[in-house]
């Protein structure tokens, strides 16, 4: 675990497009329900950062989302809540990847735009994963991270 | 008289039902098992013939109506029940025999607190024109099946052990047996003509009261009167106490019962703690399973999972960070070296630091400076070393723990699994408990057992009056005799008095004669039912005296004891030396004699006839049944009839099933379409099953149904 870190994105939104705004009240505990089994995500940060996550690891085309409407769902300050400010090094360590260049990391809302970005693209595919089977969305999810991390990791 | 058809409507769980009796063969069964209706048809077909008096403890605070009535439908339930009948009559001087057909139909309203109005009873001879209305319909019914042979003729299986079984008191269980005895005999007549003597006698007395010469026959008279008086008011007393005792028998049998039936389904307050105690159980697996899902949605936000779908993507960024690290642009390290050296007084060269020398003052001041030009180094730089610093964990864990999320992933998959197992099997269990807590009478075996103790306490109390009042009479009776002796002998030294002497012997002897002859029929016709019984048992248990059978008869005694002999005429107690189904067949073959030698041509209605019995007794009780009787309507279980498929096969008239829709799911497998709690008739006979009837027959010993 990281320790306590300078969070550059404290000042910085996380956004996601309006048409996904269904999906995040759907499978967020946030959202429209509570049971735990239909909505498997704590709060929308994680199915962001879910998104953001696979896409990186799938190579998704980033979502250009300047096309798109957007609604703004939080900002980079709360990765530096519930000691989850690993999540800091993690969007650096992306944005680095993506950009095949470490001169990024002076530009923090650069690097927070590649992961709205990404995270655009990825949550479609987690939805999919979160629909795609006959049990309540949080084994089918669970089941198909199971299959890609085994099976592409071995 | 035969039963041909009988119709209920809201008469407690039958909310309409009809039933349909064999005419052309002598027997009909009605296969239903427990809390089926078997009690309620027997209780309403005797409402309709007797009225209230049929009911339990006369219908004081016995609702009629279906407990699930639905008020919305009205406040005034209509309630009947119509029973179709036919009778042989025979015509005058030999016409031959001719049959006719009845329709009693008893109905009126109940309000839902169980309050009766308007009851009325209504008999219709039905005739090729139509139907005839009957005036007085109860005195029809009287005479048609005597209300004293009610119960001989509707009989519960179990109660009817009451004539034997030692937990009926010896002096109730010969009262039983001489009213029944009695009650065939309809011996109305001599009854009333000893009444009249009585009166004749107690005139006389009066009589020679008022003639009076020197008082002592006045005064004998009057003792006598008084005598008389008090004999009256202890006989009335003791008939409410006989009365008062009877019903108070009656109550405890059925409580008695109710204990039984729920002790067999199990004690409602032993269950109400396994219910509670499960419920306590399946609200713990609730909360731990609430806790896995919890800790299983965190899987979603966890730094194993980023370790695990990032590996590839933070290999590459971290690799370009490293290699910053080895051509030395992160991190700077030479701050803290220089800053080292300036606490000391040399170099790490070699060189002195001495700020007393030129020397060492001037190196001291070149290394500041080289200090202060580091410091300003770019900005990417100092970030680059704190993200190459800051993520080293996270590259190290990235490597070693790619597959931890899925370790993870499966232990909280696991833990749940079997949580998730615990929870339906403790979820069934509840479900099985609370079906069972339904069918559990609503009472508990403690209060039902405080109210027995209760009545048994106030029976001990009313049977030591009787016994006090009963000892009294006999002195009375004594006393009567000394002060009728004395009076006669008063009487007979006067010569008016010879005259009223003269009178009170004459009706002195015909109150012996009436009395002898009283007692004479009933002990002839208590020897024939003797005979029947006897006869009726033997061929029951299948016992042949001669071939040395262990029981060798059965009689009834001159004191109205059913008695029962082993070879060399050694007396048996049925209660401790017949088996059960021997027990049976002896109060079953009491009640064929009995109804053999009424000569009332009537229905044997029986609920539970063949309880306890097996194998041949059982066969061959079914069998004399029939033979013995007129009609015999037989309300039967499955496990009574497993054995006897074949008897019934051939000597069945009419069998039909009842079922209790309230009994699914634990014991239907089909969920009946009715809503309301209520018996519902299919045409199933003893060998078939239909949708409607199909019942769970394996139940496990603590209620759970295999599915």
């Amino acid at each position: 675990m990281a320790k306590q870190y300078h969070n550059p994105f404290s000042n910085i939104d996380l956004i996601y497009p309006t048409g996904q705004s269904d999906d995040y009240l759907l499978y967020c505990q946030t959202g429209k329900y509570k049971s735990i089994e239909r909505s498997p995500f704590p709060r929308m940060v994680d199915l962001w950062f879910a998104g953001l996550s696979i896409a990186a690891r799938k190579k998704l085309e980033p979502v250009d989302l300047s096309k798109r409407k957007t609604r703004h769902f939080n900002n980079g300050a709360i990765f530096s809540q519930n000691e989850d400010n690993w999540r800091i090094q993690i969007v650096m360590l992306i944005a680095i990847a993506v950009e095949d260049s470490v001169e990024i990391v002076n530009e923090p809302s650069r690097m927070m735009s590649i992961a709205n970005r990404l995270a655009a693209a990825g949550v479609p595919y987690i939805v999919d994963m979160l629909r795609d089977g006959n049990d309540e969305p949080i084994w089918n999810l669970s089941e198909a991270l199971r299959e890609i991390i085994h099976g592409e990791n071995t | 008289m035969k039963l041909i058809r009988a119709q209920f409507k809201n008469f407690r769980l039958l909310h309409d039902l009809t039933l349909d009796f064999s005419t052309d063969k002598t027997l009909t069964v009605i296969r239903a098992e427990n809390e089926s209706g078997k009690t309620t048809i027997f209780t309403g077909l005797q409402w309709a013939l007797y009225g209230d008096d049929a009911l339990p403890q006369k219908g004081k605070e016995y609702r009629i109506h279906p407990i699930d009535w639905d008020a919305s439908d009205g406040t005034q339930i209509p309630i009947s029940v119509d029973v179709e009948f036919e009778i042989k009559r025979f015509g005058r001087r030999g016409s031959g025999e001719t049959k006719k057909q009845y329709r009693i139909i008893r109905a009126g309203h109940e309000t839902l607190n169980g309050h009766r109005n308007d009851v009325t009873v209504k008999l219709f001879e039905l005739t090729n024109r139509g139907s005839v209305p009957i005036e007085s319909p109860e005195a029809e019914i009287r005479d048609i099946l005597p209300r004293e042979l009610r119960e001989v003729f509707f009989t519960d299986g179990d109660r009817a052990l009451s004539f034997i079984e030692n937990v009926t008191p010896t002096r109730t269980k010969r009262a039983n047996i001489e009213k029944a005895i009695r009650s065939l005999l309809g011996l109305d007549v001599i009854e009333a003509a000893l009444g009249h003597v009585k009166k004749t006698t107690s005139a006389f007395n009066k009589d020679a009261k008022s003639f009076d010469s020197d008082k002592k026959v006045t005064q004998a008279a009057e003792k006598l009167e008084e005598v008389e008086t008090t004999s009256k008011r202890l006989k009335h007393n003791i008939g409410n106490y006989e009365s008062k005792i009877a019903e108070l028998e009656e109550n405890i049998q059925e409580i008695q019962k109710k204990i039984d039936a729920a002790l067999l389904k199990g004690n409602r307050e032993e269950l109400k703690l396994d219910i509670e105690e499960t419920e306590g159980e399946v609200e713990q697996l609730d909360k731990k399973l609430s806790d896995a899902a919890k800790e299983h949605s965190r899987l979603f936000r966890s730094l194993s999972l980023s370790h695990a779908l990032l590996a590839p993507v933070l290999k590459k960024s971290l690799g370009k960070l490293s290699e910053l690290h080895t051509q030395g642009k992160i991190p700077s390290a030479t701050i803290p070296v220089l800053e080292e050296c300036l606490i000391g007084t040399t170099c790490i060269c070699g060189e002195s630091l001495d700020l007393q020398t030129i020397e060492g003052k001037h190196r001291r001041e070149n290394i500041q400076a080289l200090i202060d030009e580091s410091r300003h180094a770019d900005a990417l730089q100092s970030k680059l070393t704190e993200l190459y610093y800051g993520s080293r964990n996270l590259q190290l864990d990235a490597i070693a723990n790619d597959k931890r999320w899925i370790a993870e992933y499966d232990k909280i998959a696991e833990e749940q699994g079997k949580l998730k197992s615990k929870r339906d099997e403790q979820g069934k269990k509840l479900k099985a408990l609370e079906a069972q807590a339904e069918l559990i009478p609503d009472s508990n075996i403690q209060k039902l057992r405080a109210t027995e103790k209760e009545l048994t306490s106030l029976w001990k109390h009313i049977s030591e009056n009787l016994t006090r009042a009963e000892a009294k009479l006999e002195g009375l009776t004594r006393e009567y005799k000394r002060l009728a002796a004395k009076r006669d002998n008063h009487l007979r030294q006067q010569r008016e008095g010879a005259r009223i002497l003269a009178r009170l012997d004459v009706a002195s002897d015909v109150q012996s004669l009436l009395e002898n002859s009283y007692d004479r029929i009933t002990n002839e016709e208590m020897r024939k039912v003797s005979r029947q019984m006897n006869e009726i048992f033997l061929k029951m248990i299948g016992a042949e005296p001669e071939q040395g059978a262990m029981i060798q008869k059965a009689e009834i005694s001159e004191n109205f004891d059913i008695l029962v002999y082993a070879p060399d005429n050694r007396e048996l107690n049925p209660e401790r030396d017949l088996n059960g189904a021997s027990r049976r067949a002896l109060t079953l073959a009491f009640i064929l004699a009995l109804t053999k030698v009424s000569g009332v041509d009537a229905p044997n209605v029986i609920d539970t006839p063949l309880g306890m019995m097996s194998g041949f007794v059982k066969q061959a009780v079914l069998k004399n049944a029939i033979r013995e009787s007129a009609q015999l309507i037989l309300f039967l279980t499955r496990t009574e009839i497993a054995d006897c498929e074949e008897i019934l096969d051939d000597e069945a008239g009419r069998v039909i099933t009842l079922t209790n829709s309230v009994h699914y799911p634990k014991m239907l497998v089909n969920k009946p379409q009715e809503k309301e709690r209520k018996i519902i008739r299919c045409e199933c006979h003893h060998r078939t099953e239909c949708r409607l009837c199909k019942r769970r027959i394996d139940v496990e010993e603590e209620g759970q149904p295999i599915s």
